[in-house]
C-alpha cells in the first residue's frame, strides 16, 4: 500500500493509559480519489490500539462526505463479496489493517468536493481516533 | 564389489546424473505458464450484443484481432475492481518494457450496466491507460456473456438503499480469434501475467 499524503494525525484519548505514547494510532494513511465522475472514495489504514483495554469502533463519521462506512472484501471460491462490517473490536496492544482485497472504509456522497478528508472514529459517541489525509490517484 | 562392477556401476550413475541435468536443463528453456489456466484450444463465446464504452453496438467480434485481458466488475466497486484493472495496467506497462509486441488490450466488461453506462464505464477504463475498452449494456446479454464463459455476478442490496455487486474476480484472455484462450484466478500478481501471457500469446 502506498503511503502516501499523511497530513495529519490527531488522537484522542479513549480513557486513562498507563502506557507512554497515543492510545489509539493511525499510520500508512490512504484515501483513494474517486474516478472522474463518481463520487464514492475509499480509505485505507493501520489502527493500533495502545489503550491499555480493548476498544470497539462503531462508526465513522466524515464532514467531507455524508456517509462513511467500514466494509470488508472477501473472495471465497473466486468470487469477490463486500459486505458493511457494523462495529470492530480491537484488543489492547493489536493492530487493524484496512487494506486493499480486506478491510476498507467507503466514503459516499461528499458535501462538496473536498480536497483533504477527515475521518473520526467513534464508540458510540466516544471520539477515539481522528485523522486528515489528501486524496491519492486510485491509480497509484 | 568386483572392480568391474564398480566401474559399471559408475558409469551407469554417471549416465543417470547427465541424463537429469539435461532434462533440467531443457525444462529450464521451455518455459510453461506458471499461473494461469489455458484452454489449449480456446472455447468460443456466445452470441451476444451489447455496448462498447462510446455507444456503439458490439458483439463477439470486438474481440478479434488482438489478445484481450477481459475482467468482469462494476465502477462503484471500491476496492478489488481498481485494483485488479491497476495490476492489469501495470503488466501491460511492464511487458512494453521489455518489447512485447503485441501489447494486450484491457477490458472490464460490466456486472452492474443499471448504473454504469457507456460514457461513466469510458471516464473509468481509461483511468488504467489508453486503448482500453469498457462494454456495458442489456443485463440479459452481460448473462448470456457471463453464463457462458462461468463468470459469476449478483446484486447485493445494502441497508440505505444502495447496493453492491458479487462477482467472480478472475481475469480471462481471449485470443486474436475471439476464443476464450486462458484465465487467471486471484490474488492477481503482475508478475504472473508477465510471465504467463507473452507464453499464452506465443502459443497461437
Amino acid at each position: 500500500m502506498n503511503r502516501l499524503a499523511f497530513l495529519a494525525l490527531v488522537l484522542v484519548l479513549v480513557g486513562c493509559s498507563e502506557k507512554s505514547g497515543p492510545p489509539v494510532v493511525a499510520s500508512n494513511i490512504v484515501v483513494t480519489a474517486p474516478a472522474p465522475g463518481m463520487s464514492m472514495a475509499a480509505a485505507y489504514l493501520d489502527i493500533t490500539n495502545n489503550s491499555g483495554t480493548a476498544i470497539r469502533i462503531t462508526r465513522v463519521t466524515s464532514p467531507d462526505y455524508e456517509s462513511v462506512e467500514m466494509h470488508e472484501t472477501t473472495i471465497e471460491d473466486g468470487v469477490a463479496r463486500m459486505r458493511p462490517v457494523p462495529a470492530l473490536d480491537i484488543a489492547d496492544g493489536e493492530t487493524v489493517t484496512f487494506e486493499r482485497g480486506g478491510m476498507h472504509l467507503m466514503l459516499m456522497r461528499p458535501a462538496e468536493n473536498p480536497d483533504i478528508v477527515t475521518l473520526g472514529f467513534y464508540s458510540g459517541e466516544l471520539l477515539l481516533l481522528s485523522v486528515s489525509a489528501e486524496f491519492t490517484s486510485m491509480t497509484n | 564389489m568386483r572392480p568391474q562392477n564398480f566401474i559399471v556401476a559408475f558409469l551407469l550413475g554417471a549416465a543417470i546424473a547427465a541424463g537429469l541435468t539435461v532434462a533440467l536443463r531443457l525444462g529450464g528453456e521451455q518455459a510453461v505458464p506458471i499461473r494461469a489456466t489455458v484452454l489449449p484450444a480456446g472455447n468460443a463465446l456466445p452470441d451476444f450484443t451489447l455496448l462498447d464504452h462510446d455507444g456503439t453496438t458490439v458483439d463477439g467480434t470486438i474481440f478479434e484481432g488482438r489478445w484481450d485481458l477481459v475482467f468482469f466488475g462494476f465502477t462503484n466497486c471500491p476496492d478489488v475492481c481498481p485494483t485488479t484493472l491497476q495490476v492489469l495496467a501495470q503488466a501491460r506497462k511492464q511487458m512494453a518494457e521489455q518489447g512485447q509486441d503485441p501489447l494486450p488490450r484491457i477490458v472490464l466488461v460490466s456486472v452492474d450496466p443499471e448504473r454504469d453506462t457507456p460514457e461513466i464505464l469510458g471516464k473509468y477504463v481509461s483511468l488504467f491507460g489508453d486503448d482500453n475498452l469498457g462494454i456495458t449494456g442489456d443485463l440479459e446479454e452481460i448473462g448470456k456473456l457471463t453464463e457462458a464463459l462461468g463468470i459469476y455476478f449478483a446484486k447485493a442490496p445494502a441497508e440505505n438503499g444502495n447496493y453492491s455487486v458479487d462477482h467472480s474476480t478472475v481475469v480471462l484472455v481471449i485470443n486474436p480469434g475471439g476464443r476464450f484462450q486462458a484465465l487467471f484466478s486471484a490474488p492477481h500478481q503482475v508478475e504472473d501475467i508477465v510471465h504467463d501471457l507473452p507464453l499464452i500469446m506465443a502459443l497461437q
